[in-house]
């Protein structure tokens, strides 16, 4: 019997879901991320201001900015592919000059206010940087420490989404529900 | 005396919730609203405290955070070691207990709820009287963020809704704990059964922290009843009166303000003892007797005030009875923050007092703590023969006696006495001693005012409990806890496990009842006989790609990996500056431009690091990025002459023969029905192959591993039978058999040095004179004389016991283990000249005894290599 390789697949938190909904968040599983580094962001039409991301054209995608020559691209879920052979997200990008597919490197937690509880307030238990809406809007990313663990935070419309190692994912849960009001 | 509770008024408690609290074991009434310490001075507890070294009775000396004498620990409803009794609310049944301040830990101690908060404003202001309250305003009215904070219960400019104003972010039963660099203030606010830690950015601060009451030093000036004088109306605000019969004794007519209060509330100021050259508004004297240029010589009572002795300018003397004496020497602006950071003080002759100089840019201070004091001519201490009991530190029980022994002993900076005497170091951070000890040396030194500033403050500005810093992070939340995509397979098989780094990995995995030797025992000899599965996961990976991606790896290791073929791997080391071994691993070429570089699990983010830095700062022209994959993909190392059968066993579409697959070598293709990447290296000498899986396929292939192995009895082991079997093999573990102090040649690894390849980092070094002597230390094998001895990791080696004291140490074992392969102990060790002295004996002086161990190549197993082929 052929199983679909899928079915095999285990996300980092899937034991944590309802922890989570208690937490107004919930895992977004299996995207696929990819690193890139490139001198030549322009062409590529990538954000270039600093802890930002954007919508790329094409395939639905975003770009995360991480650094001078660094972006993670964000994008559809995750395909079967072969080890090491990039995820199709970045399809069409004109090749830049590193990619690596980290699609298994980073849980992402997304936290969407309720009744309750403002992700704001809640990352602000653990988070040195300025998260106030005068500072921190969607469209604006940040690498950084929640509660001593790096991760990046991106934030969107209709939420924060938390981007943490999958080794640290179970850990950073535990902190959020007993920081949790 | 039953009560001091006055019929009415008191605008901080409320009178129709009583409460009630025991202290030092004996149960009191007290009413919402008080403090510790009014409700002490309410039920007149005469003599509450003891000072902490000379054991004198002692009471509440203050209304505020200055407070020197009333410490207490609170042991219900929560836990806290010491708290400042002026500054703790009672609740319902709080029990406490005097303590002279020094607190005491308990093994399970209740601790307040904590919880840390950060906050980012454009200003902060830390106080919330007149000064700091408009700036407050007026920011939030031009749309900042602003941050109040007030250490009191309330606002301080007015309770009424009119003073909070919209935007301003209040925190009151809060204390600013220390400013840092930038602005970034620690705050810790009390708020009911939650303690918050409070990180505060802020663009400018304002310190709006006011002025504190300086003592005057005289003669038993700390019996209980001898209090600042401005303690007397914030006790009225509790109802409490701190004295039926006081006297004022001050070097400043203003305090006159005092003896008003007192009476109003009905109670009996008799005398003045007023040392100023300003007279006293006839208002605030009323029918007081004010006595211009007398001090108080001397005061009575044992465990409580009786009388205070005073003298008059041409030395005549009075007796004045009385319950209360209450002291102003002055309002020293409250600069203790202001001066932890690094703000400068003068003494400035008009305010005759300390005032702020320079800060720093984003800092501002304001009002009474800027210097808008108005003090009378400075009046510091009553001059006396006998000085031994003219306190100046309360909480250190120092006296101008002992300051002045420091003086004479050839101390003169205030910090040096600070430093003899420990004055200001209790932890009232001697807020009521700083000003007055610098004035004494001055005045010893027969210098004017303020020719020595106060010694320095430092935060915390109040007591802060561990467990308060600690907030969240405590017990299983110490510090972050890092697993494998595999942990929860390894919790259910009953793995014991170790730290390594954050990391949580396998030590072993017991089966019932049997004890860690026999574990690791059983799980070598699978992997030596059978198969065992290690979960490697935790290795450090890092992807180095583009076109300089081989010249890069050249010049970070010692041998060359430009010419490794696409496919190949080879094992690397990397070296320091200074040439010393500080990571290794091994660097898989996928592709022209492609590199996949391990490191050991705990060097994976110092590699990337160096790695960074090399690129970044030296050779910004290579085209090279470096990208952490550690946790892109989960690793199953499956080890033993049946490896091979179990990959076939679990599924596989790779061709696992040695022609086909040879040793050193990746393969891509699926493995148990997911895709993954094969590695045949070794770290074990048996023949074995790494399983790379994208992570969220780590659970599924270890599982599927396991299962296709039952056959072959395939044996989980853990880090603890690694390294046994590593050992036997002799490869090193850079950080357990090195320590930052061995170059290649030491350990026995000259082959993986090339010279000729072109530089590399830490090439010079190598022939420095010190690492290219001959007399080093080098890795070699110790075989015990007894085979059942393991010696200690750690253990020093002599040559011999020559009689001479102390035996020149020659060497020390670095691993040391039991091998059921070999049937018997061995161990690694660094030992001088070791190269040369394969054969002789050495001994391990272990207490006692000495163990007596031969000299051998560190290589114990499969010399020749033959095994790792299958």
């Amino acid at each position: 019997v052929t199983v679909e390789p899928e079915v095999l697949r285990r996300s980092p938190l899937a034991a944590r879901a309802s922890d989570l909904a208690r937490l107004g968040g919930r895992e977004i599983a299996f995207v696929s991320q990819v690193s890139l580094r490139t001198r030549h962001p322009g062409s590529l039409g990538l954000p270039t201001r600093p802890n930002t991301w954007t919508a790329l054209v094409g395939p639905p995608r975003e770009a995360l900015w991480l650094g001078p020559d660094e972006w993670l691209v964000v994008g559809p879920p995750a395909t079967f592919t072969a080890p090491g052979e990039v995820a199709p997200v970045v399809d069409g990008l004109v090749r830049p000059d590193s990619l690596v597919d980290v699609s298994a490197s980073r849980a992402i937690v997304e936290l969407r206010a309720d009744d309750r509880l403002e992700p704001r307030t809640l990352l602000e238990h653990g988070c040195s940087i300025d998260l106030h809406p005068r500072a921190w809007r969607a469209g604006m990313c940040a690498q950084t420490l929640l509660a001593r663990v790096p991760v990046i935070l991106q934030q969107r419309d209709e939420g924060t989404r938390v981007f943490v190692r999958p080794s640290f994912a179970d850990w950073l849960v535990d902190w959020l529900v007993t920081v949790a009001p | 005396v039953t009560s001091s509770r006055l019929a009415e008024g008191g605008s901080r408690i409320d009178r129709s919730r009583p409460i009630a609290f025991r202290f030092d074991g004996v149960e009191y009434p007290a009413l919402v609203g008080d403090t510790i310490a009014s409700a002490l001075l309410a039920n007149a507890v005469d003599a509450p405290f003891r000072s902490p070294i000379l054991g004198r009775p002692r009471g509440v000396f203050s209304a505020g955070p200055e407070e020197p004498n009333a410490f207490v620990e609170i042991s219900a409803p929560w836990f806290d070691p010491i708290a400042a009794a002026t500054m703790v609310e009672l609740v319902d049944g709080m029990v406490v207990e005097s303590r002279p301040g020094v607190g005491r830990l308990r093994e399970k101690a209740p601790s307040r709820r904590v919880e840390h908060r950060h906050a980012h404003v454009e200003l902060l202001v830390i106080g919330s009287g007149h000064d700091g309250y408009y700036p407050a305003r007026d920011a939030a009215a031009r749309g900042d963020r602003v941050m109040l904070v007030e250490q009191q219960r309330d606002v301080t400019e007015g309770a009424g809704g009119d003073f909070i104003a919209e935007g301003v972010s209040y925190l009151t039963r809060a204390t600013a704990l220390g400013l840092y660099d930038d602005g970034y203030v620690t705050v810790l606010e009390h708020a009911g059964e939650l303690d918050r830690l409070w990180h505060v950015r802020a663009r400018h601060v304002i310190l709006a922290t006011g002025s504190i009451e300086r003592p005057i030093a005289f003669r038993d000036g700390d019996r209980p009843g001898v209090m600042l004088a401005l303690a007397a109306p914030g006790y009225l605000g509790n109802g409490v009166l701190v004295g039926a019969r006081s006297v004022l004794f001050t070097a400043r007519a203003s305090a006159c303000g005092v003896a008003s209060g007192l009476r109003r509330a009905g109670g009996e100021v008799p005398v003045i003892a007023l040392v100023d050259d300003r007279e006293p508004d006839p208002d605030l004297v009323g029918d007081s007797e004010v006595l211009v240029g007398w001090v108080v010589a001397g005061t009575e009572g044992e465990r409580r005030l009786t009388a205070v002795h005073l003298e008059g300018p041409s030395g005549e003397r009075r007796t004045v009875e009385c319950d209360s004496l209450l002291v102003a020497g002055g309002a020293d602006p409250n600069l203790a923050l202001w001066r932890a950071i690094g703000g400068g003080v003068r003494y400035d002759e008009e305010a005759h007092a300390f005032v702020p100089t320079d800060g720093p840019p984003w800092l501002s201070v304001v009002g009474a703590a800027a210097g808008e004091v108005w003090n009378g001519r400075p009046y510091w201490f009553v001059p006396s023969d006998d000085y031994s009991r003219h306190f100046v530190d309360l909480q250190r029980d120092q006296t101008i006696a002992d300051v002045a022994s420091a003086v004479d002993g050839g101390l003169r900076s205030v910090e040096h006495v600070k430093r003899a005497t420990y004055i200001g170091t209790a932890i009232d951070q001697g807020r009521t001693s700083g000003v007055l000890t610098a004035e004494v040396v001055n005045a010893l030194l027969g210098q004017a005012p303020g020719w020595q500033v106060p010694s320095n403050a430092r935060p915390p500005a109040m007591p802060v409990s561990y467990a308060t810093v600690a907030g969240p992070y405590r017990g299983k939340l110490l510090d972050p806890v890092r697993v494998t995509p595999m942990h929860a397979s390894h919790v259910e098989r009953g793995a014991v496990f170790e730290d390594v780094g954050q990391w949580k990995r396998p030590w072993y995995f017991p089966r019932e009842r049997e004890d860690m030797d026999a574990a690791v025992a059983r799980e070598c000899l699978a992997v030596r006989n059978g198969v065992g599965l290690l979960d490697a996961s935790t290795l450090g990976k890092i992807e180095v790609v583009g076109r300089d991606a081989a010249v890069f790896l050249d010049r970070m290791y010692t041998n060359r990996m430009s010419n490794l073929a696409v496919g190949s791997i080879r094992y690397g080391l990397m070296l320091g500056l200074d040439g010393m071994v500080v990571d290794d691993g091994v660097a898989m070429r996928l592709a022209e431009d492609r590199y996949l570089v391990t490191t050991t699990t705990g060097g994976a983010a110092m590699v990337l690091d160096r790695f960074e830095e090399w690129l970044q700062t030296e050779w910004p022209e290579l085209e090279v990025w470096c990208t952490s994959v550690t946790e892109q993909w989960a690793v199953a190392a499956v080890g033993g002459p049946d490896a091979r059968a179990v990959l076939i066993a679990a599924g596989t579409d790779i061709d696992l023969t040695n022609d086909a697959f040879p040793h050193m070598t990746i393969r891509e293709g699926t493995v148990a029905g997911v895709p993954a990447r094969l590695a045949r290296v070794s770290f074990t000498g048996e023949l074995s192959y790494e399983v790379h899986v994208e992570a969220w396929f780590g659970r599924h292939v270890w599982e599927a591993l396991l299962a296709a192995g039952e056959p072959n009895g395939i044996t989980p082991y853990g880090t603890e039978a690694m390294h046994v079997l590593r050992a036997e093999k002799g490869y090193v573990i850079v950080g357990q058999d090195t320590d930052g102090t061995m170059t290649p040649h030491d350990l026995g690894m000259d082959w993986i040095v090339n010279p000729s390849k072109g530089d590399f980092v830490g090439r010079r070094s190598l022939s420095r004179s010190d690492t290219s002597r001959t007399d080093r230390k080098h890795l070699v094998g110790l075989l015990p004389t007894d085979p059942d001895t393991v010696l200690p990791e750690g253990a020093q080696l002599v040559d011999r016991d020559t009689g001479s004291r102390p035996i020149p140490m020659t060497g020390f074992v670095t691993s040391s283990y039991r091998s059921p392969t070999l049937g018997r102990t061995f161990a690694l060790a660094m030992l001088e000249r070791g190269h040369e002295r394969h054969g002789e004996s050495v001994i391990a002086p272990l207490g006692d005894r000495g163990v007596a161990a031969t000299v051998a190549a560190p290589v114990f197993y499969d010399v020749e290599g033959t095994r790792r082929d299958g």
